[in-house]
């Protein structure tokens, strides 16, 4: 069935790819402004077409065709595919004009009307790509019209790229009129308008010469798929649009077996295809040519294969075919992993930890790598698994500092001559130097770290935004936490002044001469 | 009180004084002006001893101190209150009880001056005490705690509090990881110096948060980190970075050069010297973008030197002062495009460069001019010719290295000490020189550092030669020159007595009345007699009551000095911070006397003492133990010696190393 769809999507596209190589491949001279016009037909045509195709395999492979008229990723898919030709079909223009002009200095009237027919390519297809991005926000009826954030979006997208081009803009503005489906029409001339402001001018130069897009169409597939398409299709990382793929489904045996390649013969099962190969080589002497031992090439069948794509044994599961958002699982190893992961009981279990349980190994052997370890915390109380995770948001805030690990010593000397503390403390507290805010500091004082008390508070440390918290008094804080207490009582005193001058500006006193400038104190 | 009554006053205090009314009668302020212009530390001293005016004064008017001892610490933090500039590094057993106590004794606002404090190798010093200093400093701007090998992070946080700090030196702090340097960075926005080399536990997340957070940073050391091109990318944001050196970092190459240039145009120097991995085509791409290069170090690091590289150096022509090429193999048409291209070069490094000739020379310097230090070490194929050369262009010239340039003689150096009459330094260590050199060399009457190692045909009368003329000679190389005998030493004596630093090792003619005569060198600080093996325990006496000055000092293998000299040093030698006595015929007794009675004896080598018992070892040891930090002793005692005292010395910060080598009695 999927490769059904797959074969079906193809001729389609070889036949709108023939079609713009018949186009531009080859313009004639002197016609290539008359030529513009065809150009906008027959594409949009052979999309009609495709559409209905798409159409078709879709209800084919939905069998609710309730489902089909409210929401219908087959019609964005299909939409997508008339962008990626729309960008093909540009590509190979530029590329054949690149190609022609390195041949035969072309006369300058030609180049010019290639521009334009890739000006207004491109033009289309910015268009499409707006109405299309709009059409895939959710929960709207007539998304272009109604939804403010897909009008600015067309405004912002719109200027930049006006910028970029340098000609015919007539086809997007013809298109207003021959819009049939008049809900989308303000949408329309919203985005157009804006593609055009920074234009007009130029506009007004290029109707002269080139008095073409009378019938340019290029927005009317658009109504195709419009409205009703507003939901998803989007699939993680790649966008293959379904039917662009083989699905194939393995089994839980399969899956879970811990051999992949089996001896067709023997049934012995090997993990590596290499190895089966070198197995096979027993079974006889037709398994030993060269050509039996080589790798299966890649790429013998690689461009008419179609692309594999794996589907979850487990029913219900998204990664299963049958569910309607169905995401596709790309190799087998993230079949077996994804399976272990969701549909199996998590056998291994963490060793340091016992808690932490795994169903593949690897998980387990990635986790005992960090488990146990030190966090890595900020004077702020945050923890953080990495260290480079916490020098960025050391970077980020303005004085959060690291905090290095706990002192056992350090915190029992300091618990020992709490006394000799107190005074700190009091200075401490009628300064008022406490940056943080107070759910900071309750946190900080609840992490039990002895670290860094003094930086967190002090001056250099105030944080703009906690500046005014200077009233703040400090909840309960932990004395045999405070970093000055092994110091004399006669050193507080000193401390004062320290705070006070710490923010004053001192000028330098020279460059790194500690040998000259210090003199010998003999005896 | 007037003005006037002031003085009369200062008269009547030092009118007791050797000093006398005439300088009693002056200002402090005048004291303290004429105390500055004193150079010496021993005419302060002798100033301060005979007038209690000028002792007045100098409390007052000291700005900087160097501390020998710890016990005497608190006392001088109180006399000196104004102190800016305090040097801890040579302060024996300094540790964090000591330091506490000596700032609490300076009392409120006694070091709120304090600007700048050194305690290099002060590896007794933990958190606790600099914290407390820290605490008692407000002002402090620049810290120095560059091979304290056993701080670490908490060290440095607590150097963090000092929100001021615009330098820091962290040279060999082996501990310090991330964490620490970024206590410091969020703690000291305004760094402005920063030196991290050999801290090998950073890596390129500090790196990052340094330069994302010290934006005033203009000079940075990160020789011999693991770090690697993403480092450079964060030191390339810096706007004000002058000064990078990143000797040895063997994970940055050419991409991280690129990098850098694509920074700021404020970079004046880099060092990139032992960087195996960066080649000329990523130096090219640097210069290339720093428009402004003063000084480039890329020393042992080139194997080769392309054609993008020399035209990159042209475009530096008008900055370039600097150029280090050791290592380099070098041609003579590379050193003529160099004189073409960097005309304004002050210093060249051209150590160990293979394919250095005359030609090359003469080219070089035929444009450079304004060379003033040429390094031509092991550039073992130049003769006279190029020291003709380099004396009729760079009349300028105050350094010059010829350390192996066995092709040169007297002849050449005669035309240099004729033309460079700025000399200050020659290295002519294994060039074969003789006396008729020296007697062109002292000419040269500017000359501070004469080095002649390993020249054995110089004689008594080529010193006699040097000391007619070198009076401000400084340092003097002799190392297996074995013609001198006592009679060079009177010579030497009689003219060079500035000399601090003398190399007499295997100069085994030498004996006890040529150390006599040694002891009239009242500066000498650093002396090595290494197997001299004639001098006695009287030479030794004769060294350590004359030499007032002395820090260093080597005996190895002075195979005849005994207890006596053991004795006169631990008498008179107050200043001895490094000795050297292995297979010196010592007993427990005399040892016992030296570390007990030599306070700022800090390391000492005793290996091979067969006639020290374990017992002496063990009492001499227990004597010393606060006060060493580095001790060499054979192996074997390891075992012996109590691990008590072991665990002390340990716990006192002193490193000892452990040798394993046969007794061996070799008369050099």
């Amino acid at each position: 069935m999927a490769s059904g769809t797959a074969t079906n999507a193809d001729p389609d596209q070889q036949t709108v790819r023939s079609n713009s190589v018949e186009q531009f491949y080859f313009p004639r001279p002197g016609q290539s402004l008359p030529g513009i016009p065809p150009f906008f037909g027959p594409p949009s045509s052979s999309l009609y077409l495709a559409n209905d195709n798409e159409a078709k395999v879709g209800n084919q492979l939905e069998p609710n065709p309730s489902q089909s008229t409210d929401w219908d990723p087959q019609a964005i898919v299909s939409n997508l595919t008339f962008l990626e030709q729309k960008i093909k079909q540009v590509k190979d223009v530029v590329q054949s004009m690149s190609n022609r002009e390195n041949q035969v200095a072309s006369g300058s009237c030609e180049v010019a009307a290639k521009q334009q027919l890739i000006t207004a390519d491109l033009t289309s297809i910015i268009i499409q790509l707006i109405t299309t991005a709009g059409s895939l926000l959710p929960s709207m009826k007539n998304p272009l019209s109604s939804n403010p954030a897909v009008r600015q979006l067309s405004n912002t997208l719109g200027s930049p790229m006006g910028f970029g081009m340098n000609a015919n803009q007539r086809p997007s503005v013809d298109s207003k009129t021959d819009i049939p489906d008049i809900g989308k029409a303000s949408g329309y001339e919203e985005l157009i308008n804006s593609l055009n402001t920074t234009q007009d001018e130029r506009d007004e130069l290029i109707k002269g010469p080139n008095p073409c897009g009378g019938e340019g169409s290029e927005p009317t597939p658009m109504e195709d798929h419009d409205v009703k398409e507003s939901d998803d299709g989007d699939h993680e990382g790649e966008n293959l649009p379904p039917g662009s793929y083989v699905v194939l489904q393995l089994e839980k045996e399969e899956i879970l077996a811990p051999h992949t390649h089996f001896c067709l013969i023997c049934g012995k099962g090997f993990k590596r295809d290499a190895n089966l190969r070198m197995h096979m080589r027993g079974h006889g002497d037709e398994y030993k040519t060269a050509a039996a031992l080589a790798k299966p090439t890649r790429d013998s069948g690689s461009d008419h294969a179609p692309v594999t794509r794996y589907s979850c044994p487990f029913v219900g599961c998204k990664r299963n075919k049958e569910h309607k958002k169905f995401q596709p699982l790309k190799t087998i190893l993230c079949v077996k992993n994804h399976y272990k992961r969701s549909h199996c009981d998590k056998s291994y279990t963490c060793s340091r930890c016992n808690t932490k349980k795994f169903s593949v190994i690897a998980d387990l052997k990635t986790h005992e790598k960090h488990c146990g370890r030190d966090k890595w915390l900020c004077s702020c109380g945050t923890t953080f698994s990495r260290k480079d995770k916490l020098f960025g948001h050391v970077a980020l805030f303005q004085g959060h500092t690291p905090a290095l690990p706990m002192d056992d010593v350090k915190v029992s000397e300091a618990s020992e001559q709490q006394q000799g503390s107190e005074p700190m403390n009091e200075i401490s507290r009628s300064m008022g130097c406490f940056p943080c805010s107070s759910s900071d500091g309750i946190s900080n004082l609840d992490m039990k770290m002895a670290d860094d008390v003094r930086g967190y508070y002090s001056p250099m440390s105030f944080d703009p935004c906690f500046g005014a918290l200077d009233d703040f008094t400090r909840p309960g804080f932990d004395i045999s936490e405070d970093p000055f207490s092994f110091l004399p009582s006669g050193c507080t005193s000193n401390n004062e002044t320290s705070r006070v001058n710490k923010g004053s500006n001192v000028p330098p006193l020279g460059l790194w001469k500690w040998t000259e400038t210090l003199s010998d104190f003999s005896h | 009180m007037s003005r006037e009554g002031q003085k009369l006053d200062y008269a009547a205090a030092g009118g007791n004084g050797a000093g006398g009314v005439g300088i009693g009668v002056l200002s402090l302020d005048l004291l303290g002006q004429v105390l500055d212009r004193l150079r010496e530390p021993r005419d302060r001293k002798a100033c301060r001893l005979v007038s209690r005016a000028f002792e007045r004064a100098e409390a007052t008017h000291r700005r900087a101190l160097r501390v020998l001892r710890r016990e005497p610490l608190p006392r001088l933090l109180r006399a000196f209150p104004s102190l800016e500039r305090l040097d801890l590094s040579a302060c024996a057993s300094l540790d964090d009880a000591s330091l506490s106590a000596a700032i609490a004794a300076a009392g409120a606002g006694g070091l709120a001056g304090l600007r700048r404090v050194c305690l290099a190798r002060a590896s007794g010093v933990g958190w606790r005490g600099l914290e407390a200093l820290v605490a008692a400093c407000p002002r402090l701007e620049a810290v120095d705690l560059s091979h304290c090998v056993g701080a670490g992070d908490r060290e440095v946080a607590a150097l963090a509090a000092a929100a001021g700090l615009r330098e820091l030196r962290l040279d060999k702090c082996l501990a310090v990881t991330d964490m620490g340097l970024a206590k410091v960075v969020v703690g000291c926005p305004r760094l402005e110096k920063l030196s991290v080399k050999w801290c090998r536990e950073i890596s390129d997340i500090g790196i990052d948060l340094l330069a994302k957070k010290c934006p005033e940073l203009r000079s940075l050391n990160i020789s011999y980190l693991k770090v690697g091109n993403g480092s450079l990318r964060s030191i390339s944001t810096l706007e004000k970075l002058e000064e990078l050196a990143m000797v040895g970092c063997s994970c940055i190459d050419d991409e991280g050069l690129e990098l850098l240039s694509k920074g700021s145009d404020s970079l004046q120097s880099v060092d990139v010297s032992r960087c195996d991995h960066v080649t000329y085509q990523g130096l090219a791409s640097l210069i290339d973008g720093r428009k402004f290069l003063q000084k480039l170090h890329v020393a042992d690091c080139l194997h080769e030197i392309g054609q993008r590289f020399v035209s990159k150096l042209a475009t530096l022509k008008e900055t370039l002062t600097a150029l280090k090429l050791d290592g380099l193999e070098v041609s003579d048409s590379l050193l003529q495009a160099i004189g073409e291209g960097c005309n304004k070069l002050v210093e060249i490094g051209l150590s160990k460069c293979s394919g250095v000739t005359d030609e090359g020379i003469s080219s070089l310097v035929a444009r450079c001019t304004d060379l003033r230090t040429i390094d031509l070490t092991c550039c073992n194929l130049i003769t006279n010719n190029a020291l003709d050369s380099i004396a009729d262009n760079c009349k300028m010239l105050e350094c010059l290295r010829l350390e192996s340039c066995s092709l040169i003689n007297e002849k050449g150096l005669e035309r240099i000490a004729n033309c460079s009459p700025n000399l200050k330094e020659i290295d002519l260590t294994d060039c074969g020189v003789n006396d008729a050199a020296l007697q062109h060399l002292a000419k040269c009457s500017e000359l501070r550092t004469l080095k002649l190692g390993l020249c054995s045909s110089i004689s008594d009368k080529g010193i006699a030669f040097i000391s007619s003329n070198c009076g401000k000679l400084v340092e003097l190389d002799l190392y297996r020159c074995n013609s001198i005998t006592d009679d060079g030493l009177a010579a030497l004596v009689n003219g060079c007595k500035k000399i601090k630093l003398l190399n007499l090792c295997y100069c085994n003619k030498i004996t006890d009345s040529g150390l006599g005569h040694l002891g009239s060198l009242e500066e000498l600080t650093n002396l090595e007699l290494r197997c001299l093996v004639r001098i006695t325990g009287i030479g030794i006496s004769s060294i350590a009551t004359g030499c007032k000055s002395l820090i260093e000092l080597d005996l190895k293998r002075c195979y005849s000095v005994d207890d006596a000299g053991l004795g006169a040093l631990a008498r008179n030698a107050f200043n001895l911070r490094q000795l050297t006595i292995s297979y010196c015929q010592v007993t427990g007794l005399g040892l016992c006397h030296l570390l007990s009675s030599l306070r700022c004896l800090q390391d000492i080598k005793m290996v091979h003492l067969s006639w020290v018992s374990i017992e002496g070892f063990e009492i001499a040891l227990r004597a010393a133990c606060g006060r060493l930090k580095k001790l060499k002793m054979l192996n074997g005692l390891k075992t012996v010696l109590s691990p008590e005292l072991l665990q002390m010395l340990h716990a006192c910060g002193c490193r000892i190393r452990w040798v394993d080598k046969p007794l061996v009695y070799k008369d050099c």
